[in-house]
């Protein structure tokens, strides 16, 4: 039981990193109808971009060394870097490799988002390296005992930076002028451009707030993780994409919700312990982790592929 | 309507000089480089040798010479279907320019830098800046634009004696021209004391080929004036009605066919003002690569130099990478269902033969097969491997019907990493990451095989892409094949014309997976060994990468572009690290600038960020592929060919514009 809640605790915290990245996806999705394979590419680039920031810029080696003030601003300064860069990074991609293939067949853009996502792998391969990269830890580790289960203190920050971010984005889509101007491209484009809304600008702010998020997520992920590699963003966004798919690709809750079940999915299949199993199945939950996922992602598609909280859209003609 | 009267089109008596001249110095000067330049006389010298010295005797040698032989003929032969053929319009210079920028230029880099892929590539650069400086001349000095014929050419019984005469002497002229050249070179070498040993047997061969080569020239143009004579419209005033035996196009045809199809059509009628271009010279091009091919082992010591085994074997992977992008191209460009887990099948077709061709079988089935015997089994799992695949294939398919476009490009990649994974975790049956080895070689009558020999894979490769090809191209121009078109235009469009959607895109990805579980079968067979690790999500977009980048749906299109994609990723890329590393080299201090920034640096690690920009710079450029298929050119630039559309019927072939309409590319 100790163990389960345990991987409970750990599925919330990774399952949030998914969330955001999955708003990347199913924002772009939702306004362009573009999986945007290069999204998980950019959530990687902000793991870089912070790891660069803490070893680089702020030459951490001991963070227990660090005053607790100096230690709040490593913190924000390089989150905040990482955010900037990221979103930058996004409506430069969105520039360079969709705006000119916005009206091409629908399979163009997304292979030149593949085109894009396989480039920002090997950039980042070129400069770390094909091995892991560990980081120094951001915070000084805390554990605290609730019941039986063990959480530190990083796993804390993420869940609330991942609220944050969350609410946040929310109110921004829901409640602003630009979040209504989102709402009316995603709706229909042409109509919105008639209504005097700026579809290019639009489309690129989507793109920056999608990134931008990315990138605190690649910024949560190096400080609860401590390490990074160039093909993270591969797998980590295939996760996540899967998880705006199953909330429901284009709805926001949705894809919050959706990263959270896939990221106690993915930690409760390791509950499975390692013996052979039915049908001569080998091999317990681990070795199956990656699968789970990907099945769930074909289960949905093919049966309900609104996902949970998405609307039935009828094909245009 | 159009007037089809027996025209005075045939150029005049001294136009024939000229056509000659154009013809026989576009061919001579490649002809010559490759024969004394390069190593076509080495070959034939080699061959002589194996013939008349017991001591050096060697198939290898007569094949290569026999090869030769071949390659003289179909030049010949070429020549004179080309004299034929050609309405003489053209200029002069630019043929011989372009003529010398196709194929001089390629024998000559090849040649210097001793190396196949290096030196098509390079040529692939030059070819490049001529393009564009071709385009600049011709934007500041417009060539002026050729009349359109008045009429469809009709050619009467005596034009075409006319035309067979012409073929007739084209070929002679350049066998006669090019044995004289050749006469006197030799004759150089002779007297200089070149040839040592066998100095007599070379001197009657010199003497006897003088006279034998402007005979055969004679015969082999009466042959090229046949091919060009069939392509003629003939009259049909005198008596005989309509449809001449022999004559495949004839005008009645002509009148029935659609506007487009007819424009094409006419591309292959003679006289011609882009010959080169016609079916007729096609068929040359694809009997001499056809020779090429067969004859390439033999041949490829003179040519390149020691090391032919290790180049073989490249050519032997690389032919795994043909029958995939053929594959994929079914799918992807035909059907247009982007799969991105295409290495799913791959894998499957690989570990079943590696689980029915390797030791693993006796761990786990118990069976003992007889090791003469066990081999032969290739030839059926072969069979059976790509019917799994394609099994595999429906069995993916059947759930994703529903799915538009890009969920089932995601649920493909999440099957396409599922399967490695699954192989991985059943080790029980695939032996885990250790994967499985000693996986046995095919066996072949009297043939040698062993994963150190390539030989025998180049010609299985090649057997395998012929019939896999074949395949392709009846697959297209089937029903079914129109039906992946249609339903990859407007899925609800098809749907709304009878095309019954499940049935076709089932079709598509069992056809699609069969040919990837050939290549699978293949790949465990020649490898020997196969492991699960070896096959990711990046090879899946790799092979994405070449039907893209050769152009979708285009069958030559995916075929050049595999095999570019494989000499960018295995030759070219490590070639350039080898340079890189070499001191002595030019691109030296480049790369150690390079790696003073990124200490990590490699071209072989960038491959990824190659074949990204390239993506996306075709998806933006050039969404049709470096040579795409003819439909998909008009519907990606439909909004430019519209100004030139031939909008009904009432042009047909011959009408006044229809020339100059069939020269807008």
């Amino acid at each position: 039981m100790t163990l389960f809640l345990q991987l409970i605790v750990e599925g919330l915290v990774i399952g949030s990193i998914y969330s955001l990245v999955a708003l990347g996806y199913t924002m772009v999705y939702g306004i362009i109808e573009l999986i945007n394979f290069a999204h998980g590419d950019i959530f990687m680039m902000g793991t870089l971009v912070s790891l660069f920031m803490v070893t680089n810029v702020f030459h951490l080696t001991d963070v227990s060394k660090m005053s607790l003030g100096g230690m709040l601003v490593m913190l924000i300064v390089t989150c905040l870097a990482s955010i900037v860069i990221c979103a930058l990074l996004g409506v430069l991609i969105e520039r360079i490799a969709y705006r000119p293939l916005r009206n091409a067949p629908r399979l163009a853009p997304l292979i030149s988002a593949i085109g894009v996502s396989l480039a920002l792998e090997d950039i980042a391969k070129a400069i770390i390296g094909p091995n892991p990269v560990a980081a120094p830890y951001l915070v000084p580790l805390v554990h605290y005992s609730i019941g039986s289960v063990d959480i530190t203190n990083t796993d804390i920050i993420v869940l609330v930076v991942a609220l944050v971010l969350m609410v946040g984005l929310q109110w921004l889509v829901t409640s602003t002028r630009i979040g209504r101007a989102m709402r009316a491209v995603a709706q229909d484009r042409e109509a919105a451009a008639l209504m005097g809304v700026n579809v290019d600008r639009v489309i690129a702010i989507t793109f920056l707030i999608g990134a931008g998020i990315a990138g605190a997520g690649g910024f949560v992920f190096l400080l609860s993780t401590n390490n990074t590699v160039f093909n993270i963003g591969f797998e980590l966004g295939l996760f996540a994409f899967t998880a705006a798919v199953l909330g429901g690709i284009g709805n926001l809750v949705g894809a919050m919700l959706g990263g959270l079940v896939i990221g106690l999915i993915r930690a409760l299949v390791t509950y499975i312990p390692d013996r052979d199993l039915p049908f001569g199945l080998p091999h317990g939950g681990v070795a199956w982790q990656d699968a789970v996922v990907f099945a769930i992602l074909i289960l949905i598609l093919v049966f309900r592929p609104t996902g949970l909280l998405g609307q039935q859209l009828a094909e245009k003609v | 309507m159009a007037m089809l009267v027996p025209s005075q089109i045939l150029p005049q008596t001294g136009e024939t000089r000229r056509l000659l001249l154009k013809w026989v110095i576009a061919f001579l000067v490649p002809v010559l480089v490759f024969t004394l330049v390069w190593s076509g006389e080495a070959i034939l010298n080699a061959a002589l040798l194996a013939i008349f010295l017991p001591s050096s005797f060697s198939i290898a040698a007569i094949a290569a010479g026999l090869f030769m032989l071949l390659f003289y003929g179909i030049i010949m032969g070429l020549t004179g279907y080309l004299v034929a053929a050609d309405s003489g319009r053209q200029s002069l210079l630019d043929l011989w320019i372009s003529m010398f920028f196709f194929t001089v230029v390629p024998i000559l880099l090849i040649y210097i830098t001793a190396n196949l892929f290096v030196g098509l590539a390079a040529s692939v650069v030059v070819w490049a800046f001529y393009y564009y400086g071709r385009r600049l001349v011709r934007r500041f000095r417009p060539p002026a634009p050729l009349p359109p014929l008045p009429s469809l050419k009709v050619l009467d019984a005596e034009m075409r004696a006319t035309l067979l005469t012409r073929a007739r002497l084209g070929s002679f002229w350049f066998a006669l021209s090019f044995s004289l050249i050749w006469l006197l070179a030799d004759l150089l070498f002779y007297f200089t004391g070149q040839y040592g040993q066998a100095s007599l047997v070379f001197l009657v061969w010199i003497l006897l080929r003088s006279v034998l080569l402007p005979v055969a020239g004679w015969l082999l143009g009466s042959l090229g004036g046949l091919v060009a004579i069939r392509h003629a419209v003939p009259a049909n005033g005198n008596g005989s009605n309509g449809d001449r035996a022999g004559a495949p196009v004839s005008t009645r045809r002509l009148r029935l066919l659609s506007a487009t199809r007819a424009r094409e059509e006419a591309r292959d009628l003679v006289p011609n003002d882009l010959p080169l271009r016609s079916t007729g010279a096609r068929n040359f091009y694809l009997l001499l690569l056809l020779a090429l091919l067969v004859f390439y082992p033999m041949i490829d010591p003179f040519l390149f130099g020691p090391g032919t085994d290790s180049r073989l074997d490249n050519y032997g992977n690389a032919g795994y990478y043909v029958i995939l992008a053929l594959g994929l191209n079914i799918v992807v460009g035909f059907a247009g269902l982007l799969d991105l887990g295409y290495v799913a099948f791959f894998v499957i077709g690989a570990y079943t033969w590696a689980m029915v061709g390797s030791p693993q079988l006796t761990v786990l089935t118990g069976i003992h097969i007889n090791p003469d015997i066990w081999p032969w089994l290739f030839w059926p799992m072969l069979i059976v491997a790509a019917l799994i695949a394609a099994l595999w294939g429906v069995l993916l398919g059947a759930p994703t019907l529903r799915l538009r476009g890009d969920y089932l490009a995601i649920v493909t990649l999440g099957f396409g990493e599922i399967i490695p994974i699954v192989v991985q975790n059943l080790d029980k049956y695939t032996n885990g990451t250790n994967g499985l080895t000693g996986i046995y070689s095919p066996a072949f009558f009297g043939v040698h095989w062993n994963v150190s020999t390539s030989e025998p894979y180049y010609y299985l490769i090649l057997v395998l892409i012929a019939i896999v090809l074949l395949a392709n191209l009846r697959l297209r121009d089937s029903r079914i094949g129109r039906a992946w078109i249609a339903m990859r235009e407007d899925e609800i469009a098809a749907a709304a014309s009878g095309i019954n959607l499940t049935r076709t895109k089932l079709l598509a990805f069992a056809a699609g997976a069969f040919f990837s579980g050939i290549a699978g079968a293949y790949y465990a067979a020649k490898l020997s060994t196969v492991t699960s690790g070896n096959f990711s999500f990046s090879d899946s977009v790799i092979y994405l990468a070449m039907v893209v980048l050769g152009g979708l749906g285009s069958i030559p299109g995916v075929v050049v572009g595999a095999l570019a994609v494989y000499a960018v990723n295995v030759l070219v890329l490590p070639q350039l690290d080898a340079l890189g590393n070499d001191p002595s080299s030019i691109i030296y201090p480049i790369y150690t600038h390079i790696l003073q920034v990124i200490p990590n640096f490699s071209f072989s690690n960038i491959r990824n960020l190659i074949f990204g920009i390239i993506l996306v710079v075709l998806m933006i450029f050039r969404p049709e592929g470096l040579i795409p298929s003819t439909r998909r050119r008009h519907e990606l630039h439909h909004t430019e060919a519209e100004g030139a559309e031939i909008t009904s019927l009432d042009t047909p072939p011959g009408a006044p514009g229809f020339e100059s309409e069939m020269r807008v590319e």
